[in-house]
């Protein structure tokens, strides 16, 4: 297809605003899919994107469109991710893009991640289409989301196109809309081939399937491609694009999107973001490519011991769809072998834990998460931590950084002062306060990434009783007084309960794991001192009383054998647990105290 | 170690029969049926006829169920066999007793043939308990018996007791303790009612007709130490305490069951009768838990025998550690060595040190033993000298 006939575009909403109803409309009416092989949600192919209603994975598909004008349209759809999490593959996917569709719940108004994927979409200088879906609804106020698009977006309203995915109003006006607003793809000028790839998923015969935005030149099977980041060059053997279903087509030209397979074996040698190019004559590198970096990491242990090398083929398996996943072997004293785990956040970090859990019936129990922290040496060199275990002693640091994010909340009026509370408790900073409408404000904060990790979104929805939201982006590091807390049992520390803490909050999580291992460590024939210690330092302390007695009953002759067999059994079942202090701790009882952290 | 050639000086001898199954008890016993107590002791005299090659008892014990339930002439013949096949003379022979079978005949007649002790389960002297827990006899029959007892001679005297039984308070508890010393038996044994698996005591437990109150108990066993103490008991078990003729003891008290400390001690022992348990030169046996088949076998001439079971040397050694440590006195180091054949500080200097470290053991020169304190985790200490 010719570049003038091509439009690429993305979908970007806050959650259940009605992007994956409305993709699966533009599927029908340009016909790309006939309605009695629609299957509720086409584009989320995972169980776990349809059950939670996140898409995962950047899907694109290619329409063809006959616009008002006569001419028929090649539409490239390309459904983004729709967590922070993976900002980073949306704005890959963004800059496939020359335009955006932006939904906006007409009963809802903008929410937090509308206003989070608007600044990624400005980023990329893309076109953004505005649409206010489910105009049908009965208490649709298309008046209040127009002034919020304005005011809040600095979108002009008008542009605005009214629409019901549901009920099929305004496809036909977006469909136009996309033909006559977005920009037609424009060859960039370089000599050869320059295409990006952005995201991968592992098919079993034909290896990587690579998805490709061709920007310049063309791609062909049997031609011999760079990948620039990667170094790595591969002779392509198959392109095509997809239906949603892949189909093979003779080349990819300027301004189409599709997919590439080519001798490529691991995901990890092509890089998210990476620019394929001519081998011989190669094109510059796409501007905007960045190596991840996981930004999460925690332990994952089979429960069982002897799951460790299932564990570690299932890992590699989920890293053949998930070149972002990361994951290394590291060996605990509590929990035994097992991995370390890179993350992009914490929704990426469930959804590999509960696929492991669900896809593979996996038994394992997961570390209290971490960011990485920079931390500055007294030697002048830089240290990068994800892993308590490996920080260094205190009095060889000079300082440490740790990650920030830049947290867009939005909630109703009345619970501002909870709302302010919360952000100040996770040590957060309200930069600015905006209005957004007569009910609802927008707090702008910078939050350190590690208060957000655990509860921040579910206390945001308990505070405000679910009408609140939240998304975040990435901000740099900052200075922060974190220490590493050590929990002991009888003077020895239990590797699987350390972690790296703000110095204010050491004392009372400290204080709450001493106190839930009070309740799991069973009570022995002595007394068990539980402490939570900074450096040399003790903050926390719980003690176990001891048993009084474990035996008052009468034993003779006959019973000697039964009785040696029983205690040989129990003996045999203490060799099973970790030992710590000399005191034995059964393995329920760590996990019970990391399921509750 | 005990040398071959020497016969085996101990001798237990089950009698499974019971005029009433107690609630709690997992004893192999039958209700009594005279058919069946007569075929009994005919195959208990063969089986004695096997052993007695091998045997010249020192001390004695007919446990049960309860022997006090043969008649006398089976009595009669039981004691003639004895006699006949020179199992005579043991230094101390004990007879278990029920409260509600003793008369005085049957008690003259164990003293001509050398009983000199007797054992006699009381388990309490609450009417209403006696009735929870199932037992035959009242109040009043203990008194009785026990003057039954003296009457004919016998001068050492053990009386059961138990404590934390469902439906006990305190209160009760100092009650019979308080009784329990005015009777001035030569021994007692009290002891935490146990719930053995089988037991209708247990079921009830388990269908949650009552709750085990674990502070109650441990206040009725610390009572139970004070009292005894108090009333010239010696505690030389964890369940065991007896009289001596002076305030210094000397390894036992004078009137501590011999019997039961050769069990703690890891000294072999013939036992006969059905599901009893014996350990001679290192082999444990069994025999089988079932009247009918124990009768059958020996009917054909042959030790009804169920199953044998011999450890290797340092796992028997441990296991006579941790059995041995349920005595006050624990181990003279020098007797341990002479028994097993291996040193006790060399093969178990860890958990030695772990246990003085705790204030739960002594070690001098000649001896280690449990504290006071320690003998609370006598199971625990068993679990750690046990060697797997
Ligand atoms: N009434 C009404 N409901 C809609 C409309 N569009 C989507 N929905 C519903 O909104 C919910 C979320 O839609 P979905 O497409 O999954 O949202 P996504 O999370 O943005 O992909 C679903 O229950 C849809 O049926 C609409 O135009 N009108
Ligand atoms: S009398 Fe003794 S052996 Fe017989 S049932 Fe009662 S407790 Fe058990
Ligand atoms: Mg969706």
């Amino acid at each position: 297809m010719q570049a003038s006939h091509i439009r690429n575009f993305s979908i970007i909403a806050h959650i259940d605003h009605g992007k994956t109803t409305l993709s699966d409309r533009l599927l029908h009416s340009t016909g790309t899919i006939a309605t009695r092989d629609m299957e509720e949600q086409l584009l989320d192919s995972m169980d776990l994107e349809r059950e939670r209603g996140i898409t995962i994975k950047a899907h694109p598909v290619t329409m063809l469109y006959k616009a008002k004008n006569g001419e028929t349209y090649e539409l490239n759809l390309i459904d983004t991710p729709g967590h922070v999490d993976f900002s980073y593959e949306v704005s890959r996917s963004l800059s496939a893009c020359e335009g955006a569709l932006l939904i906006i719940d007409a009963a809802q108004g903008v929410e937090a991640q509308t206003v989070a994927n608007v600044h990624l979409a400005m980023k990329q200088n893309l076109l953004v289409i505005p649409v206010i879906n489910k105009i049908d609804l009965p208490h649709a106020d298309i008046a209040q989301a127009k002034m919020q698009l304005e005011d809040i977006l600095a979108i002009p309203a008008d542009l605005a196109i009214l629409a019901s995915a549901k009920q099929g109003i305004g496809i036909e006006d977006i469909l136009e809309a996309i033909v006559e607003r977005i920009p037609a793809p424009k060859p960039t000028g370089q000599p050869s081939l320059q295409a990006l790839g952005f995201d991968s998923y592992f098919d079993t015969y034909k290896g990587v399937v690579t998805h490709v935005r061709v920007f310049n030149g063309e791609l062909k099977a049997g031609m011999t491609v760079k990948l620039l980041h990667s170094g790595k060059s591969v002779e392509v053997k198959e392109v095509g694009s997809f239906n949603p279903k892949p189909y093979v087509r003779d080349k990819l030209e300027v301004g189409e999107t599709g997919y590439m397979t080519a001798n490529i074996k691991s995901p990890k040698d092509v890089k998210m973001g990476d620019t394929i190019t001519d081998s011989r004559n190669p094109s510059a590198v796409l501007p905007g490519f960045k190596e991840i970096h996981p930004m999460v990491f925690s332990g994952i242990y089979p429960i069982n011991t002897s799951d460790y090398e299932h564990l570690k083929a299932n890992l590699g398996k989920l890293q053949l769809n998930d070149s972002a996943f990361v994951f290394q072997s590291e060996s605990s004293v509590a929990l035994g072998f097992g991995f370390r785990c890179g993350f992009l956040g914490l929704l990426h970090l469930e959804i590999v834990q509960e696929r492991l859990r669900r896809e593979y019936n996996m038994d394992i129990i997961a570390t209290y998460p971490s960011v990485v922290y920079k931390i500055f040496m007294t030697d002048g060199t830089e240290k990068e931590v994800d892993n308590p275990a490996f920080m260094p002693e205190a009095n060889y640091i000079e300082r440490i950084e740790e990650p920030m994010v830049k947290a867009f909340v939005i909630c109703p009026n009345e619970y501002i002062g909870d709302m302010m509370a919360l952000i100040s408790e996770k040590r957060g900073n309200v930069d600015h306060t905006e209005t957004l409408d007569t009910r609802r404000v927008m707090l702008t904060s910078l939050i350190p990434l590690n208060e957000i990790l655990i509860d921040f979104h579910d206390r945001i929805k308990s505070i405000t009783r679910g009408f609140g939201s939240m998304d975040y982006e990435h901000a740099d590091y900052r200075e922060a007084q974190m220490v590493k807390l050590d929990m002991l049992v009888n003077g020895e520390s239990v590797d699987a309960f350390s972690c790296i803490v703000h110095r204010d909050k050491a004392e009372s999580r400290g204080r709450a794991l001493a106190a839930k291992l009070k309740e799991v460590i069973p009570p022995q024939q002595y007394q068990v001192a539980i402490q939570g210690a900074i450096g040399g330092k003790f903050i926390a302390r719980e003690t176990v009383s001891a048993l009084r007695k474990d035996v008052t009953a009468k034993c003779y002759g006959g019973d000697i054998s039964r009785k040696r067999k029983l205690l040989e059994k129990q003996k045999e079942g203490k060799k099973r647990m970790k030992s710590f202090g000399s005191v034995n701790i059964p393995q329920e009882a760590f996990i019970e105290v990391l399921k509750t952290s | 170690m005990s040398d071959r050639s020497e016969p085996i000086t101990s001798l237990y001898v089950h009698v499974p029969f019971c005029a009433h199954k107690c609630e709690y008890c997992a004893f192999y016993s039958e209700a009594s049926n005279g058919e069946m107590i007569n075929r009994y002791v005919h195959a208990l005299i063969r089986e004695m006829e096997l052993v007695a090659h091998d045997l010249k008892p020192r001390t004695v014990f007919f446990g049960g169920g309860t022997p006090s339930i043969l008649t006398l002439r089976q009595w009669e013949e039981i004691l003639k066999t004895m006699e006949r096949l020179n199992l005579l003379g043991a230094e101390e022979w004990t007879v278990e007793c029920n409260p509600a079978t003793v008369s005085a005949d049957k008690a003259r007649l164990l003293r001509s043939f050398g009983v000199n002790r007797i054992s006699m389960g009381v388990q309490s002297l609450d009417e209403n308990l006696l009735d929870r827990l199932g037992r035959i006899h009242s109040r009043e029959m203990v008194f009785k018996s026990f003057d039954i007892l003296r009457a004919a001679g016998f001068d050492n005297i053990n009386l059961d007791f138990m404590f934390a039984i469902p439906g006990q308070t305190m209160d009760i508890w100092r009650n019979t303790l308080r009784e329990a010393m005015a009777f001035g038996s030569e021994h007692l044994s009290c002891y935490e009612v146990i719930y053995e698996d089988d037991t209708p005591l247990y079921a009830q437990l388990k269908a949650g007709k009552f709750s085990v109150d674990e502070e109650l108990a441990c206040a009725m066993y610390d009572e139970l130490l004070t009292t005894v103490e108090q009333g010239g008991y010696h505690q030389y078990e964890i369940a065991n305490f007896a009289k001596n003729a002076s305030a210094a003891i000397n390894d036992f008290p004078d009137r501590a069951c011999k019997h039961n400390v050769n069990y703690w001690r890891g000294g072999s022992f013939y036992a006969l009768g059905p599901s009893a348990a014996g350990y001679v030169r290192g082999v444990r046996t069994k025999n089988w838990s079932n009247t009918q088949m124990y009768c059958e076998q020996l009917e054909r001439g042959l030790r009804a025998i169920e199953s044998k079971e011999e450890l290797a040397p340092l796992a028997r050694a441990g296991e006579i550690a941790a059995f041995g440590l349920r005595m006050n006195s624990g181990w003279p180091l020098a007797e341990f060595k002479h028994r097993t054949g291996f040193d006790l500080q060399d093969h178990w200097q860890p958990e030695i040190r772990q246990m003085l470290n705790l204030g739960y053991a002594q070690l001098s020169q000649e001896n280690f033993h449990l504290t006071r304190q320690g003998l609370r985790y006598a199971d625990w200490a068993a679990e750690l000298f046990l060697k797997i």
